[in-house]
């Protein structure tokens, strides 16, 4: 009896030692899986890109009448053709005054609408505009550097027409430098105070080093069949005061200046149709201001004062620095179609990086959203997130969020 | 009693369980001077997971009838819990360290005084402990990054005190010898206390077998994590 007790003791705790193997974590596969996604790529892209036909506005009241290059006469023609230190001017128009100072232009024009066809290459010169009339620049395979400021510079209100000859290959790019004049703005290689308006079926590649690649203090808009790529290494990439509009065309731009933002709108942004990626890779930049205070900024692949309106085309944005966010928005966003991606994967040391930062609402109707974020939130509003009915996909998870129609 | 006595602390929710093995071989090298060898298993989670196991020696001496000196080390390996840290607002996490085995050294010293009332034997045994945790790289799980990365467990040293009060009783004509104990473990505060029932069970003076409850209230944060636990406690040591 007292062997069966010794054994049965002992059998009993070598069975409790065997069973003693499961471990007692926390089951994290599915959690972790969650947190270690990876993000969507999200690169340049200059293949080619269908888009519908880009008809013209004919209604002269309507607002856009006057961004259709189309609408204007363009029978008064000056031709500039760059030539290393020098440039050829050809044509005359009677109210344009042009200077020439080497291969650096100054143009005066009250004369009205004007073709400037613009076409050589230059490692030192520029094309600086006066006038409040419109005018078109016909890029036809120029090549303009200023290393002293902006390869062209708008000081004219009004609009300036960027015409892309078609099947031509253009680029501009300013200086580390930029030697400033009184009273004058100088913010970026290609700077208009009025809007800008792309057209045509080139190619344009603009390099900055000083400022920002593509500034206007007006508007720009963008039309289908354009191809603009731009790598800014100090400021912004493309940039408006007072709004952006596009309706097509292949645009490719990279930033990895401090604090840098890739594509910024002060005003309302409507995207209609084409092809947007933006890559921001700048880390967070301190500044001391005026009062003493410091303020610190994250770049952004995108930041928008105002409301942004998506309807169509395809739109990436993606910043890899510290606190870097895909979208940086101060107001509403509205997706009714489209694409929309947005992801960030950059560092947390100063600024949270996140997919999409609004203050205001994010509204989703259609098309396909998608935002990341590796290190913080995917989306983070101030104020609602909404949904309309009619979604096919509604994932959200800690890195990840995607709405799909 | 004694299944009772298990039972129906089981009942509490947060306490966990488990399970204690040992053997130990004890020579004597001559009057009063002996050292042991021993192993010890420990289980937790209701006995499902291994907690422990350790490797020990030790030499004892009978300084005086009444008074014996011991000191020995003990090889801990031990499982350790899991960690999981949140983020400032309580929810979302930051980072999981998973369960890992990791090793400990301990020294001890003891002094032991026992007093015989009749059958019945008291004793107070005082040990002055130091584990060393050596440094260790382990996983660790960073949900802000979104990746496992190597973690650094330094290696640290700690000092305690053990005091144990102990009641037993030889019954006459009766093979198991009921015992009872209450044991404080304190550190900077008491951080655990040792609440033990149990019965020995010597054959011919050479076989030894123990089987015994314990609970353990933990009173502090320690550092191994330990819940207040029910354990059950077979021992075996061979004398010769």
């Amino acid at each position: 009896m007292k062997k069966v007790l010794r054994y049965s003791l002992l059998l009993t705790a070598l069975t409790l030692v065997m069973a003693s193997c499961q471990k007692d974590d926390t089951d994290m596969d599915d959690i972790i899986a969650e947190y270690q996604v990876e993000p969507v790529e999200v690169e340049l892209d200059f293949s080619a890109l269908t888009e519908a036909p880009d008809v013209p506005v004919t209604d002269e009241n309507d607002s856009a009448f006057n961004d259709y290059v189309e609408n204007s006469p363009w029978n008064k023609v000056i031709g500039i053709a760059f030539d290393g230190e020098n440039a050829t001017v050809s044509g005359s128009v009677p109210g344009v005054m042009v200077r020439q100072q080497g291969a650096h232009l100054t143009i005066m024009n009250i004369s009205g609408p004007v073709k400037f066809v613009v076409s050589g290459k230059t490692n030192n010169g520029s094309i600086k505009f006066y006038g409040d009339k419109r005018f078109q620049v016909l890029l036809s395979g120029a090549e303009i550097t200023n290393p002293n400021g902006a390869a062209i510079n708008n000081q004219g209100g009004k609009t300036m027409y960027v015409v892309l000859d078609d099947g031509t290959v253009n680029r501009l790019q300013d200086g580390e430098n930029y030697v400033m004049v009184d009273e004058e703005d100088q913010k970026a290689a290609l700077f208009s105070e009025g809007q800008i308006v792309f057209s045509g079926h080139g190619e344009l590649s603009v390099i900055a080093v000083g400022r920002g690649g593509i500034r206007s203090d007006d508007y720009i808009r963008i039309r289908p069949g354009v191809k603009i790529h731009v790598n800014s290494s100090a400021l912004d990439g493309l940039r408006a005061n007072d709004g952006i509009i596009v309706d097509g065309g292949v645009l490719n731009i990279e930033t990895t200046g401090a604090g840098a933002k890739g594509v910024r709108s002060g005003g309302v942004m409507t995207v209609n149709g084409g092809r947007m990626i933006a890559l921001c890779a700048g880390d967070s930049r301190t500044e001391l201001e005026d009062d003493g205070m410091t303020d610190t900024t994250a770049c952004a692949a995108l930041y928008c004062d105002s409301l942004l309106t998506v309807n169509g085309g395809v739109l990436k944005f993606k910043a890899t620095g510290d606190g870097g966010k895909g979208l940086n928005g101060k107001w509403n966003v509205d997706i009714r179609g489209g694409s929309f991606f947005a992801v960030a994967t950059g560092t947390r040391e100063v600024k949270k990086p996140k997919g999409v930062k609004l203050d205001g609402s994010l509204n989703i109707s259609g098309g396909y959203f998608y935002s990341y974020s590796k290190r913080s939130d995917p989306v983070e509003t101030g104020g609602m997130l909404n949904v309309a009915p009619g979604y096919t996909t509604y994932s959200h998870g800690p890195k990840v969020v995607t709405i799909a129609f | 009693m004694l299944l009772c006595a298990v039972m129906l602390p089981l009942q509490s929710r947060a306490d966990d369980s488990g399970l204690i093995v040992s053997a130990e071989a004890s020579h004597k090298i001559k009057k009063g001077l002996n050292v042991d060898f021993g192993t010890e298993f420990r289980s937790r989670n209701h006995f499902r997971t291994a907690d422990r196991v350790s490797f020990g020696a030790s030499i004892s001496y009978k300084v005086l009838p009444w008074l014996k000196a011991s000191g020995g080390y003990d090889l801990l390996i031990d499982n350790n819990h899991e960690k999981i840290t949140y983020q400032d607002d309580g929810v979302s996490y930051n980072n999981w360290r998973p369960s890992y085995w990791g090793v400990r050294h301990r020294f001890n010293v003891t002094l032991t005084g026992s007093y015989k009332v009749q059958r019945v034997e008291f004793s107070l045994r005082e040990r002055w402990q130091y584990t060393y945790r050596p440094s260790k790289i382990i996983d660790n799980f960073d949900f802000d990054e979104g990746e496992w990365e190597d973690h650094e467990v330094r290696g640290k040293g700690k000092n305690m005190l053990r005091s144990r009060l102990q009641v037993e009783w030889d019954i006459p004509k009766f093979k198991f010898d009921p015992y009872a104990s209450v044991e404080f473990h304190t550190a900077r505060e008491l951080e655990k206390t040792r609440f033990i029932v149990g019965v020995d069970h010597t054959i011919k003076k050479t076989h030894n077998f123990k089987l015994y409850y314990r609970y353990q209230n933990v009173n502090g944060n320690g550092d191994d994590d330990e819940p207040n636990i029910h354990m059950v406690g077979l021992g075996y040591t061979y004398k010769f």
